[in-house]
């Protein structure tokens, strides 16, 4: 039924032409000066925000949240990418394994110092098995993390140290480009002890969450809204413009209708279907960016007819029209993937040569590919695909399948499942094609390229190459940050020349920001801190 | 009357103890963990995460557990909401549905009731005829067009009324989602009161109030009425259970955080103890209301006898 709805608002309000709304940019005057009231009312998935706990968190909405209360060792700067937080300055040794970060003076929101002993308290914390932390493997480049979290060494044997107040010391089984980006997520924020010994799971609660960011919890409705206020004992306090910040838990299609009804100012999402029609009524308003996280699907190379026939993977990813699918089906939202990793700052994915080939071209070598494969209009490939329940998927695969069809002669059979029953028949590697999205944890090939290590454990598609794997060794041992892309590169190159899965999209960040609304930037985490934002002087006519 | 109400009461155990097992055999018997995701966790936290829940326990101990808890009345953690109780969240969530299906059920029996008793009294006619079309619209259309209408018209057109969100109950929030729930029923109550209505009229008993001289409405309000409303308390009984468990369309649209949708995301997310929590409060509601059903009845007709 929900997904009804957005079809329907869209029709109810073309029918009803609205020009005299607080969203659309003729009634909307914004001024140059700051506004009296700095409140802001930001718009984040429903049903997500499931906790508060640094810790455990795993949703998008509670990130959101979490980044405004807690702060690492680094916080994003207003581009998103890593700036001093908590450490003013740090260096490295010359192996790149062991980190030393600086502290600056600075208060939890109870008044106490922050001390570094409550990073190592936070770290080991999250990686205790005893937490039951889905991120328990994230700081797996930290010396011994995946000891202590298989329950093989105890959580004070963890890499991280604290010789005194202000200093926190890092030691890393391999040189880790990536960790200051690390040292912005939750799971590394500092945690207060007292408050979580003495409250247990309820620590997170408004009353008792003690906290180091730029704003205070003041209200947590479970599934519904958090509510934050300024901390007047943050370090950069000085520099927070806005007094409150309000989260509102809603559908994508509601957040749209409360957009327009000028109660929020910042949503996380609209529907791709309305994407033209939002365009031409909120014009900038409109605002979608580059997003750190690929459309894939994925391929059993353990079973027939994937295992040992690259001939017809080539065949299959070859005949797809990625342009076709972005243009008519994401409605140019998303940007069409040939290779697992998304663009990133500093590194060229490599691109298969066969993708800058004209439409008919490429085509004809899927064909030819497919025909080696041992494949024809006689005895076409029958095989079944899966995707968990989601229109958006539905409209995808159907055209995946299509185009298959019509190009191929492959009779592909589609099939949603729940959710949970996907990925559990995925993790069992019992689906032959399989829908599979993955958002990178930090801006690196890596995040997107372990997926195909050999045993990794997300490794649904089964897909095992020495080579590969010998490359990624190297990778993670490598010194010398260009050397190092490189050798993912090179890794890329040849999951690339063995169809180990099939990429469709890159995803994009889509939100509607009022214009008055300043102090973000896209960027391709998607993740945009309440501290820099600030309210301009507006009318709504 | 005291043994009627002990007795509805022991019969209503184990109708709930049948309610309990069915949602928790039903659940377990789904595909899909309530902790399976993207990622799949390392052996170790997956044990970990199964010790909490005791999901690592054989099914019959974990069904005793479950029971057990329950008798204390403790619906357990939530799967999903991994700070919060069961109890939290319907201790939150429900007086919001509480206050809007108040709202909602007050609106549909005063205007439904008055514009069915309206149409009884001149059947044909105009004040019939355009209340009943308007009615059998209003029972046509669902909820999810008429939500996003009236904030269509209220709150984006007219900007009278907020388009959503729930603070601390003021009556501005409370507006909107109520007429939205209100209106389907208000017409099937309308349709029901007339029907029951017109029937009564053509009873002996009213015709002999007519023949004693007493006027239109003295014989609607004096002898009509009472009998009029027992077709109308069958149907409370159960639209009760369901107006006051919150409508999930209703609390979708204007993000109300009731319990409703926890029931969708529950189910969705295996979450056991929260669907299990919700589906006994279902339950136990329908209890309820059939239970006012029937003293209800009582009162409303003399030949129903309570302690039979």
């Amino acid at each position: 039924m929900a997904l009804a709805l957005p079809a329907l608002f869209a029709m109810f309000l073309s029918a009803c032409e609205l020009h005299n709304n607080g969203g659309s940019i003729a009634s909307l005057r914004v001024g140059a000066q700051l506004a009296a009231q700095q409140e802001l009312v930001r718009g984040v998935d429903a049903g997500a925000m499931r906790s508060l706990d640094p810790s455990i968190s795993t949703d998008i909405p509670a990130e959101r949240v979490l980044d405004d209360i807690f702060e690492g060792l680094t916080r994003l700067d207003q581009s998103g990418q890593p700036a001093p937080g908590l450490a003013t300055h740090w260096e490295t040794s010359s192996d790149g394994r062991t980190w030393t970060f600086h502290l600056r003076e600075a208060r939890w929101s109870n008044g106490e110092p922050i001390r570094a002993g409550d990073f190592v308290y936070a770290w080991r914390r999250t990686v205790d098995p005893h937490t039951a932390s889905d991120y328990g493997q994230a700081l797996s480049a930290v010396s011994n993390a995946i000891d202590v979290n298989e329950g093989r060494a105890a959580p004070d044997t963890l890499g991280i140290e604290a010789p005194d107040e202000h200093t926190v010391v890092v030691h890393l089984n391999a040189p880790t480009p990536y960790l200051l980006s690390l040292m912005s997520k939750a799971y590394t924020y500092p945690q207060y002890r007292p408050e979580i010994e003495a409250f247990g799971n309820r620590w997170t609660d408004p009353g008792h969450i003690v906290g180091n960011g730029a704003f205070l919890l003041r209200e947590h409705v479970i599934g519904g809204r958090v509510t934050l206020t300024r901390n007047p004992q943050y370090w950069d306090a000085a520099s927070v413009r806005l007094q409150k910040v309000t989260y509102l838990p809603l559908d994508r299609a509601v957040q749209t209708d409360r957009f327009f009804a000028g109660d929020l100012a910042f949503t996380d999402s609209f529907s791709a279907e309305q994407t033209a029609w939002l365009r031409s009524r909120l014009g900038s308003q409109v605002v979608s960016a580059p997003y750190l996280g690929n459309f894939v699907l994925g391929v059993n190379v353990l079973h027939p007819p994937f295992a040992g026939n690259r001939e017809l993977r080539l065949a299959l990813t070859m005949a797809l029209d990625r342009e076709t699918l972005v243009r008519y089906v994401r409605q140019g939202l998303y940007q069409p993937a040939w290779t697992p990793t998304p663009p990133l700052p500093g590194y060229r994915a490599p691109v298969p040569e066969w993708a800058s080939l004209a439409q008919a071209q490429r085509l004809a070598r899927a064909r030819h590919h497919y025909q080696l494969a041992g494949y024809s209009a006689q005895h076409p490939l029958e095989v079944e695909l899966y995707y968990p329940t989601d229109t958006d998927n539905r409209r995808t695969y159907e055209a995946v399948a299509a185009m298959w069809r019509s190009n191929l002669g492959a009779l592909v059979h589609t099939f949603n499942e729940e959710f949970r029953v996907q990925v559990n028949e995925r993790h069992l590697k019992k689906l032959p094609l399989f829908h599979y999205a993955w958002i990178g944890d930090y801006p690196d090939p890596y995040t997107f390229l372990q997926l195909f290590r050999t045993g990794f454990g997300y490794n649904d598609g089964g897909y095992s190459n020495p080579a590969y794997d010998r490359l990624l060794e190297r990778a993670d041992v490598e010194s010398d940050a260009a050397t190092r892309l490189a050798l993912l590169a090179e890794a890329e190159t040849l999951l690339n020349d063995d169809a180990a899965c099939i990429p469709i999209y890159y995803y994009a960040s889509r939100h509607l920001i009022k214009a008055y609304v300043k102090g973000w930037t896209s960027n391709i985490q998607d993740r945009n801190l309440s501290q820099y934002m600030y309210i301009l002087e507006h009318q709504v006519r | 009357m005291a043994r009627f109400l002990l007795r509805r009461l022991l019969s209503a155990l184990p109708t709930l103890l049948v309610i309990a097992t069915l949602a928790f055999a039903l659940l377990h018997l789904t595909p899909g963990g309530p902790f399976d995701s993207d990622r799949t966790l390392v052996a170790q936290i997956q044990r970990a995460i199964e010790a909490r829940y005791h999901l690592d326990e054989p099914v019959w101990r974990q069904y005793l557990r479950y029971l057990n808890d329950l008798a204390h009345g403790d619906l357990g953690p939530s799967f999903t909401y991994r700070d919060t109780s069961v109890n939290q969240i319907i201790a939150q969530g429900l007086p919001i549905d509480l206050a809007i299906g108040g709202c909602a059920i007050g609106f549909a029996l005063l205007v439904g009731g008055a514009i069915g008793l309206g149409a009884a009294s001149r059947p044909g006619s105009l004040r019939d005829r355009l209340p009943m079309t308007l009615a059998m619209i209003g029972i046509s259309v669902p909820s999810f067009v008429i939500a996003p209408l009236l904030i269509l018209i209220f709150a984006m057109r007219l900007h009278w009324l907020p388009s959503g969100d729930w603070v601390g109950g003021s009556w501005r929030h409370l507006l909107l989602p109520s007429l939205a729930l209100a209106l389907p029923y208000t017409a099937f109550i309308a349709r029901i009161v007339r029907a029951s209505a017109l029937d009564v009229m053509g009873n002996a008993h009213i015709r002999t109030a007519r023949a004693k001289g007493l006027g239109d409405t003295a014989v609607l309000l004096r002898h009509a009425l009472r009998p009029t409303l027992m077709p109308l308390v069958s149907y409370l009984g159960p639209a009760l259970a369901s107006v006051l468990t919150g409508s999930i369309v209703i609390e979708q649209v204007f993000g109300l955080p009731g319990v409703g949708r926890f029931f969708i995301g529950g189910a969705l997310n295996r979450d056991y103890t929260l669907v299990m929590g919700l589906t006994l409060l279902y339950g136990a509601l329908i209890i309820v209301g059939n239970f006012v059903v029937d003293l209800c009845y009582a009162w409303l007709d003399p030949r129903v006898r309570l302690n039979r």
